[in-house]
């Protein structure tokens, strides 16, 4: 049971002790142990030089935990590890807000999600995707392939296109593992911290411990870097799957002219890039890369209606 | 004539009405080149500065046909935020929330009570049932593809956008 514990730990004190003199470690360790979590994590969204290079898949799974919680593999999780946190996010997410009692919208949600996260670089996960009970302006994403979206952030669509475009955001997010790569870090830091004052506890390496409570970590923002990726991707799957690739720049103008003291964009603008920003971020990656792009079909006779 | 004359007095205020509302307005979202035609490679005619309203003509394709101060011309649609400016607008913004109204006269909510606010999601209860029913929809890549079939989706090739040039967000 405390191999992979002190595997995880050897390793990373390696690290430390290879960047780091032992004087200066009771200083800095803090920021020593973080820099070694970013690389052994390889959290570094925006600097890859070849995006096509997938996080490597993840084969360690030589340590199982002897008693019956399962430990998680914080250093490298399988996608199994992945889909069960993001389980967990998401079923702490739909406690505060169900989902909608409308079959056939669910369905259909999940019939456009489906097809374009098959434009993705995971079309593999079972992906699945939810209209929530709620008036807030919203969309969120969970580790494995959970995404939920607000039936206020579905009421501003006007076509299939923009639907696409804002499933395609949260793809993205899931795709480059965004919300995994913040829970690896914080859990990682915990725990080296906890060997360092003695205080290591088994738990720091239990899913629970990680989430926090309740959905709470639905309502924290990721890096903004790590949004305007995924609206990069949101894009370009839609465009993959066929769809006019202005679904999601069109969404993006309506909430921007929410004004901004709405209580329905109050937790959309404090964890995200503002609107126009992000419009200014994909005009400027866009520049001519459309031009050329003419039959994508928006579909506004198919967006589902909702009943109320 | 005295009819005529009334009848005009009448229209034309119609029409005033007709110009104020055909027109939509915006804000450049940044400094731009305006052509003279919805082409990269056309004429340019002018230019645009971050901020500035201009009034909305025309959409065509990816371009907008918008009319500033000095002049008419054509620009990417996101070089133009739709709707009217809020950037220059902010201390009207934050007198409205204190004042616990904002924009539209109406009274909202700062706290977002009606929403999925911080204090809500961190009291959330996991929902074994919920996640089950969420579960249950999830479709193969296959009903995707007949999906798409349906609504004559043809996906193309296109590379994933990358981060512009300089751009260090």
């Amino acid at each position: 049971m405390n191999t992979r514990k002190n595997l995880l730990i050897s390793t990373l004190v390696a690290t430390v002790l290879g960047t780091a003199s032992m004087q200066g470690l009771a200083f800095d360790f803090k920021g020593v142990l973080k820099e070694a979590v970013e690389k052994e994590i390889g959290q570094k969204p925006e600097t890859a030089p070849n995006e096509s290079s997938q996080t490597p898949a993840a084969t360690d799974n030589s340590s199982v935990a002897k008693n019956n919680e399962p430990e998680f593999n914080w250093k490298n999780p399988s996608q199994e590890e992945e889909i069960s946190l993001g389980r967990q996010i998401a079923g702490n997410l739909l406690g505060a807000a169900p989902l909608v009692k409308d079959a056939a919208l669910q369905k259909y949600v999940n019939s456009v999600g489906r097809w374009v996260a098959s434009q993705s670089e995971r079309p593999d996960l079972p992906w699945r995707f939810g209209v929530i009970e709620s008036e807030d302006i919203n969309a969120f994403a969970a580790p494995g392939g959970y995404i939920m979206v607000t039936k206020g952030l579905y009421r501003k669509l006007s076509n299939e296109a923009q639907l696409a475009g804002i499933l395609g955001h949260e793809i993205g997010h899931v795709v480059k593992k965004h919300q995994l790569k913040v829970l690896q870090k914080q859990q990682l830091l915990n725990i080296g911290a906890g060997f360092l004052s003695d205080k290591y506890a088994k738990d720091n390496k239990l899913m629970s411990k990680a989430i926090g409570t309740g959905a709470e970590i639905s309502a924290r923002s990721l890096d903004k870097s790590a949004e305007y990726e995924a609206d990069r991707l949101g894009l370009s799957y839609a465009t993959r799957a066929g769809y006019e690739p202005y679904g999601l720049t069109e969404v993006l103008q309506a909430i921007g002219q929410t004004n901004k003291n709405d209580g329905s964009v109050a937790l959309l603008f404090k964890t995200h890039p503002h609107p126009d920003e992000r419009l200014v971020a994909l005009g400027d990656a866009i520049g001519n890369r459309l031009d050329n792009i003419k039959d994508g079909k928006t579909l506004e006779n198919r967006l589902y209606q909702l009943k109320n | 004539m005295r009819l005529k004359l009334k009848a005009l007095l009448f229209i034309a205020p119609l029409f005033c009405w007709q110009a104020v509302i055909a027109a939509e307005t915006g804000t450049a979202l940044k400094n731009d080149t305006l052509r003279k035609e919805p082409y990269a490679d056309a004429k340019a005619g002018g230019s645009l500065t971050r901020g500035e309203p201009v009034d909305i003509l025309k959409k065509q394709g990816a371009w907008l046909q918008i009319k500033t101060k000095k002049t008419t011309g054509w620009v990417r649609l996101l070089s133009v935020k739709r709707g009217v400016s809020t950037s220059g607008n902010q201390a009207a913004g934050v007198l409205a929330a204190a004042s616990g109204r904002a924009g539209t006269g109406q009274v909202v909510s700062t706290t977002g009570i009606r929403g999925l606010n911080e204090e809500e999601l961190k009291a959330a209860k996991f929902n074994e049932t919920e996640v089950k029913t969420l579960e249950g929809y999830t479709l193969s890549a296959d009903e995707g593809r007949q999906f798409a079939n349906a609504g004559k989706l043809k996906p193309i090739a296109f590379a994933n956008l990358k981060a512009a040039k300089g751009d260090t967000k």
